[in-house]
């Protein structure tokens, strides 16, 4: 039993101690993708917390006379219970295990008090239907031990919004099967981010990754303040097929005391490209083993860390199916079954055309 | 209806008065003609640049005028490719226009149609067999040609014979005339051999383009292109040769302190004469020479270039940066193996990519035809345009000197500002005045072939429209696209705008061969004589390469070419030493300077001149 994991240390295998997608961040290290480092806070943690503090028999009753469809009494059982987990006293040795990683991480990205995310991970998110677990939380730009274990708890908390409590209920699902880890991971410092497809998403070529990137946060380039750059590369080749620079004149970046802001880029920045070829070159290959992970086209989220230095500063942040071109269902073969003498007739038979 | 936009006409088009005569050095039927004029309006005709960049001279035209009639007939006679018709050529102001022509009538394609696969297909599955009995042909009659006895002279008296059992023979001077004859006929045949399969080979390579673009819509001509070509033949034997004779140097220190001394080639072939080392080393050379030095230091389409057997500098000056890669320990030839590994295991990546079984097992056999025919768009290349010109080339010296002896020419070299037609005049005035007796004057042939190279140098500084008539609707002809990459682009942007002057263009299109972007400083290099002045890290900027230059690969940054496509010799070799590179750009040598600061985006296939030498942007 262990309270606390680090990242390179969990996989599929740890789902049920540290949750979805704490098992999911430990998969990609393993498949040599590079996620911002961190650890999880076990399901452990969470049932030694409620234990020591002695308050399982009492969330219990609390939840008893709850009617899920009577939002009052939702609210009610609630607030009630999440403040039985947010202030119950964390166990010295899980603290502990908390501060030592939270110290070490700190270290290894040579920054005191790193930011990080802390959020929840529930053991059944990854079920089908998996919303059920819930709302949970996710608390960013988090700085300092205190503040930590604070958001850990609040995470655990979370398990008990009204929203997961209904949903349970109404899917008959019991409280006390649903059990909660906590992530905690280096914020990104993102000087470059963006997002990435592993197919070309205007056409359907396989053969591409599209990349899109801009400087600072991805807010910039969601919100559609901002043209990215956008690259083309053949992922089996390497070329870069297509390469375009827009001018990029809004960036998002984080500001002490103030979090994450908008500002202009400096003018002798707006037009230099946001990746070096080598950054480029190293999230193709990334995306091609995320491709191969989940074999199938994906979209994935990406950014350049301002901490680190290359390769150790290039990031993937989050990654889901492919969408886009992948829902056109475009699955017709393209050729179909065609000796090469049929192509042959076909091509001498069909005169190369200039068109006007 | 608005008038179709068009280029001007043939006949419309006018020549500084500089060039005046011009139309004296070409046979009149190569020449735009009232006689024809309906017909050459009706049709496109766009500027050689890739084979005729540069003002055409008489002689090296030979290889043109069998060109056309051999590329055509293989397409229209021969193979049949349904709707594909041939490649005509007319000469316009020492230039060389070329035309596609447009399909033939629907019942000519439906029997071409009948042919074709009758034809072609078996070329497919018998490919091995039938390419040695290629190889075997063409060196047969490489030999033919060197073998050609032409009289060095015509003797004041013919030698002795004994007259009592013996009927006199015919004269050096009737054998002068038939050694000319049966080398045209040589090199006309030779022609023909090098289009056997060509155009079935082009086919192919433009179906698997079909198939490759189906399945990978944004696939690139350079994925294409690594995924065909072959690195295992003939046109690389040569620098494997050389990187072989630098080994055996190497092994023994005196030979191998001589090759890397700095003194021309005929003093170190002189000093290696002098031991056996030295002499064990020459021989092997020898034993090689013949082929495998027969290459052009250029395209081989013009006498001028000079080849590595008559330009021994050439090659004596790679074996000496070999031998000096290889005193710092490194590795010099090209890992055959490695390279095939790499490039089955590519394949492998774009068909594991492919999701429907059946588009995979398409794939898989066009993949397959293609590969197994396309060496020949190589491996003709070496022994055709490098190996049989190279003989050719000495052959023609060989007369020019019994010209130059009796003082009818005043140097070798202007033997080749006449063209084979006007030759055999040439040499039946010098025999007639021999016959005659004494003191019988000729033609002052000297004077012509003076005004000749006047005309030249003038036609060399004439910009030449890009293209004439109209343009088409539809290009059948594999050639026009694969060779000339005429494309809706390219011939849009002629009809746009007047071709800018020199020092107007900053940017310039070609094939995008080699990806990459990189900046540098260009090095401009028009003649590989010229190649010790290149720098490490320049950009070098050329007409064309071939395996001549292949040492230099390692030490540029990116190369741009006038001439070649995406399989032409620089695109694979940059591609193997990941160096940026656009070829096919017609006329980077002309518009960039040494010295000027350009970007070479090999992504896209431009070359941008930033900032030009002499300060302007």
């Amino acid at each position: 039993m262990a309270y606390v994991l680090g990242f390179e240390k969990v996989s599929k295998a740890s789902l049920q101690t540290v949750g979805g997608k704490n098992a999911s961040l430990g998969e990609m290290l393993k498949a040599g993708i590079r996620v911002p480092p961190g650890f999880a806070i076990t399901t452990d943690s969470y049932l030694e917390l409620i234990t020591a503090a002695g308050i399982a028999g009492e969330i219990q009753d609390i939840l008893a006379p709850v009617n899920p469809d009577d939002v009052a009494s939702l609210d009610d059982a609630s607030a009630r219970i999440q403040t039985l987990i947010a202030n119950a006293p964390l166990p010295p040795a899980i603290a502990r295990a908390v501060e030592e990683h939270y110290c070490r991480l700190c270290e290894q990205c040579c920054v005191d008090d790193l930011p990080v995310a802390v959020r929840s991970s529930a053991t059944a998110e990854d079920l089908p239907n998996a919303s059920f677990a819930g709302q949970q939380d996710t608390y960013l730009w988090i700085k300092g031990i205190d503040s930590v274990n604070q958001m850990a708890q609040k995470c655990w908390a979370s398990l008990f919004t009204a929203r997961a409590i209904s949903y349970r209920m109404k899917m008959n699902f019991p409280h006390d099967k649903v059990l909660i880890s906590v992530g905690v991971q280096k914020m990104v410092n993102s000087r470059t981010s963006g997002v990435m497809f592993t197919i070309n998403p205007l056409n359907g070529d396989p053969s591409k990754v599209v990349v899109e990137g801009s400087w600072g946060f991805g807010e910039a380039v969601v919100s559609g303040a901002v043209t990215p750059d956008k690259y083309v590369v053949d992922k089996v080749c390497n070329e870069v097929n297509e390469r375009t620079i827009s001018t990029k004149v809004i960036e998002c970046v984080y500001e002490p005391g103030e979090g994450v802001v908008h500002r202009d880029v400096p003018s002798d920045r707006q037009t230099i490209p946001c990746l070096e070829n080598r950054e480029l070159m190293e999230l193709v290959r990334v995306a091609r083993l995320i491709e191969d992970h989940y074999e199938r086209p994906m979209d994935i989220e990406w950014a350049i860390d301002r901490d680190l230095s290359f390769p150790d500063n290039v990031f993937i942040v989050q990654s889901r199916p492919e969408t886009i071109w992948s829902q056109k269902k475009d699955d017709a073969p393209k050729l179909g079954r065609k000796n090469s003498y049929e192509l042959l007739m076909e091509k001498a038979l069909n005169p190369v055309r200039i068109n006007r | 209806m608005p008038e179709k936009r068009r280029f001007p006409y043939g006949r419309e088009v006018q020549v500084p008065k500089e060039m005046e005569g011009w139309e004296e050095m070409y046979p009149a039927h190569r020449l735009f003609s009232t006689e024809r004029q309906e017909w050459e309006d009706n049709q496109f005709w766009y500027a050689d640049k890739i084979h005729a960049p540069d003002p055409m001279v008489p002689l090296d035209e030979v290889f043109h005028q069998a060109w056309q009639i051999a590329l055509s007939q293989y397409t229209t006679r021969v193979f049949c490719i349904p709707p594909a018709q041939g490649v005509a050529q007319r000469m316009l102001g020492c230039y060389m226009y070329i035309c596609a022509i447009a399909p033939p009538p629907e019942n000519v394609i439906r029997e071409k149609a009948e042919l074709f696969p009758k034809r072609v297909f078996p070329v497919f599955d018998n490919y091995q067999e039938l390419w040695d009995q290629w190889l075997n042909r063409q060196q047969k009659l490489g030999q033919e040609l060197k073998s050609l006895k032409i009289p060095k002279e015509l003797p004041r008296y013919v030698p002795d014979f004994d007259s009592r059992t013996t009927v006199p023979d015919v004269t050096p001077a009737q054998d002068l005339l038939e050694a000319f004859n049966n080398a045209v006929n040589i090199i006309y045949r030779a022609w023909h051999y090098h289009f056997a399969y060509l155009n079935v080979t082009y086919l192919a390579y433009l179906m698997f383009t079909d198939v490759a673009h189906k399945l990978f819509p944004g696939i690139s001509e350079s994925a294409i292109g690594k995924m065909v070509a072959g690195a295992e033949v003939s046109m690389f034997r040569p620098e494997e040769e050389l990187c072989r004779l630098s080994r055996l140097a190497y092994g023994h220190p005196r030979v191998a302190n001589i090759l890397k001394s700095d003194r021309p080639a005929a003093r170190k072939i002189e000093s290696l004469r002098e031991f056996d080392d030295g002499l064990m080393w020459l021989e092997s050379m020898d034993e090689i020479k013949d082929p495998w030095f027969y290459v052009s230091c250029g395209s081989g389409w013009f006498h001028y270039e000079g080849s590595w057997i008559n330009k021994l500098d050439v090659p004596f000056s790679y074996i000496k940066g070999y031998l000096e890669r290889l005193d710092r320990g490194e590795r010099i030839e090209r890992s055959l193996e490695a390279m095939s590994t790499a490039r089955e295991a590519m394949i492998n990546d774009y068909r594991k990519l492919i999701k429907s079984g059946e588009d995979r097992q398409s794939f898989d056999d066009a993949f397959r035809n293609t590969r197994t025919i396309y060496r020949y768009a190589e491996d003709h290349l070496f022994w055709v345009e490098h190996w049989f010109h190279t003989i050719w080339f000495e052959k023609m010296r060989e007369f020019g000197n019994v010209f130059v002896k009796h003082g009818v020419l005043k140097d070798t070299e202007d033997f080749f500002m006449f063209n084979r037609l006007e030759i055999p005049y040439l040499i039946e005035d010098l025999t007639t005045s021999w016959a005659l007796g004494e003191n019988i004057p000729t033609l002052k042939w000297s004077e012509k072939a003076a005004k000749r190279k006047k005309i030249l140098e003038a036609a060399s500084k004439w910009q030449a429209p890009p293209a004439l008539g109209v343009p088409p609707e539809v290009v059948a002809e594999p050639f026009t696209v694969m060779l000339w990459g005429v494309t809706t682009e390219r011939v849009n942007d002629w009809l746009d705008g007047a071709v800018p002057k020199t020092g107007e263009v900053n940017e310039i299109k070609g094939f995008a061969s080699s990806a990459g972007c990189i900046e540098g400083k260009a090095r401009v290099l028009k003649l590989l004589d010229e190649i010790t002045t290149l720098e490490q890290d320049e950009i070098m900027v050329v007409p064309n390469t071939n395996p001549a230059w292949a040492p230099v690969f390692s030490k540029i940054k990116a190369a741009v070419t006038d001439i070649g496509g995406i399989t032409s010799h620089a695109a694979i070799v940059c591609r193997e030493y990941g160096v940026p590179s656009v070829t096919g750009t017609g006329r980077a040598t002309q518009l960039i300077k040494t010295g000027d600061w350009v970007q070479v985006d090999g992504d896209r296939g431009i070359v941008t001149i930033l900032k030009r030498k002499n300060g302007s942007a």
